[in-house]
């Protein structure tokens, strides 16, 4: 196998991602809005610059920096929209051609309304890891801690629920997460999956989760890093990941029937 | 000597569905693993349901039964795994001592008795006029608040108290089902409703005698239709609900 992205530092960011709605856009324009199955890189970045409070202009190149990996704890489902937009003022939209002075016509005859198809996953839960330098980690999880803007999952209309941030121990919820690589730590972070995906999931003693991460000798590509996010020259380049497996081995995915043993009790004989 | 049984249902098989429809049948082909007919002795038993595809049946019996004709006809007959286990009590039964903690599992008929139900059926009042002192009539306790409040009150009774966490007792209500099935009584049939709940937690022992008692007589009403057999086990370090 080939050899993982060597680590910056041996401290890792660990983030829930989980709401009711998340949309990770990939290369969506125009009507068609569609979502990645799992967060995207441009994804995770934008999120940590707005709770630093940074704006579309500035510049990002300390965050570029971070390798990222993903992991899949509740796949979640696909929802498609139903979303129309119009002119709020009533009057037709306008059309692809420009007049002699270079405005855009409206459309004739008159449309008025027209379909945009918009994707979401729904009921999704991941678990993403940052790995960067140790002082730029702690900076950013105390900015997650009281973020300057809101923070959503890909879409403005996707809140993350609580609790975004994962730590280590209970005790000290500001830690990061210690580790030798990005696979490393997501294997250490608990499954994440909700109640009811856990109990369809009954019967199975261990937990196979798919994961993303970064890896600059990978066999795929992903061109989900921004270059900027300014919304004159936006641009994306291209990163190399691998896909993974992880294995968990985690008692609460057991059936409830061996939590519940009456015969532990009851020694060896027949 | 009292024995605790384990025996597997294929719930794939028309006959475990049969006996899941109708807890009457169940318990007849329950008692008909005894070889003492008719049987006298105190049969307690509970269906877990918590496996879709595997369903489990207890039994505590107070001589050795055999399963051969549950298996035959309701499990998997010829299949590797052991399909029924027959343990000893005993070995429990002498670990429960005053202190001790447990987890345990219920499945019961939470029901009060009022002398005064506010809408009695024709039978009920002439039961309740019939008499000087008639025994009141039992009434389900349906909400989760009141389960869990019977329960509560009981397990002192039984010999145990609940452990307090850092959200209160460990006692949680894990189910709640309405029975319903016909009973056949001689030509007729009547129908026979009961609302059951499930009860798992922490408890510990704070009577020996009565802890004893209570594991082998069972606790509260509908015994005959799975109800009341209390099982223990290990103290799980992550129990239910927290």
């Amino acid at each position: 196998m080939t050899a993982e992205h060597t680590a910056i530092s041996g401290w890792y960011l660990v983030l829930r991602l989980a709401g009711p709605l998340q949309s990770w856009g990939g290369h969506s324009q125009f009507n068609r809005r569609d979502t990645q199955a799992e967060p995207t890189k441009s994804g995770i970045i934008g999120l940590l610059a707005a709770a630093q409070g940074r704006r579309r202009h500035d510049p990002i190149e300390d965050l570029l920096g971070l390798s990222f990996g993903v992991r899949t704890d509740q796949p979640g489902s696909m929802l498609r929209d139903y979303h129309t937009v119009s002119d709020l003022r009533g009057r037709p939209l306008l059309s692809a051609t420009v007049n002699a002075k270079r405005t855009q016509k409206t459309t004739s005859p008159p449309k008025l309304t027209h379909v945009t198809r918009r994707f979401y996953l729904q009921d999704a839960v991941f678990v993403a890891a940052v790995n960067g330098p140790r002082e730029l980690l702690e900076s950013l999880r105390d900015a997650l801690y009281g973020p300057a803007f809101p923070l959503f999952l890909g879409r403005r209309a996707c809140p993350p629920t609580q609790p975004l941030l994962l730590s280590p121990s209970d005790d000290n919820p500001q830690t990061l997460w210690p580790g030798t690589s990005l696979l490393d730590v997501l294997r250490q972070v608990p499954w994440q999956a909700g109640e009811a995906h856990r109990r369809d999931r009954d019967g199975h003693r261990r937990t196979t989760l798919p994961v993303t991460i970064d890896d600059p000798s990978g066999d795929d590509i992903r061109a989900d890093v921004p270059v900027t996010f300014d919304p004159h020259h936006r641009d994306f380049t291209s990163r190399r990941i691998r896909q993974e497996w992880v294995v968990l081995d985690d008692d609460t995915s057991s059936t409830r029937e061996d939590d519940h043993d009456p015969f532990a009790l009851l020694g060896g004989d027949r | 000597m009292t024995y605790l049984s384990r025996i597997r249902l294929n719930p794939l098989r028309t006959k475990t569905q049969s006996f899941l429809r109708n807890r009457q049948a169940l318990h007849a082909v329950i008692l008909g693993g005894l070889s003492r007919q008719p049987v006298t002795e105190r049969v307690l038993w509970r269906l877990d349901t918590t496996n879709r595809h595997r369903l489990s049946l207890l039994v505590l019996t107070e001589t050795r039964p055999s399963w051969e004709h549950l298996v035959e006809q309701a499990g998997w007959p010829s299949s590797d795994d052991p399909q029924a286990v027959i343990k000893a009590y005993q070995p429990l039964l002498n670990q429960v001592a005053r202190g001790r903690q447990f987890a345990f599992r219920l499945h019961a008929n939470p029901v009060s008795t009022t002398k005064k139900p506010t809408r009695p059926s024709p039978e009920q009042r002439d039961r309740l006029t019939a008499s000087l002192r008639p025994r009141g009539v039992r009434v389900p306790h349906r909400t989760a608040a009141h389960q869990l409040r019977w329960l509560r009150d009981r397990l002192e009774r039984w010999g145990f108290q609940p452990l307090t966490g850092d959200h209160g007792p460990t006692a949680y209500l894990v189910a709640q089902e309405r029975l319903s099935f016909d009973k056949r009584d001689g030509e007729k049939s009547r129908r026979v409703t009961l609302e059951s709940a499930t009860f798992e937690g922490l408890i510990e022992v704070t009577d020996r005698q009565t802890a004893q008692r209570s594991l082998l007589d069972g606790v509260g009403p509908g015994k005959a239709y799975g109800m009341g057999l209390i099982t223990l086990a290990p103290p799980h370090p992550h129990p239910a609900g927290a």
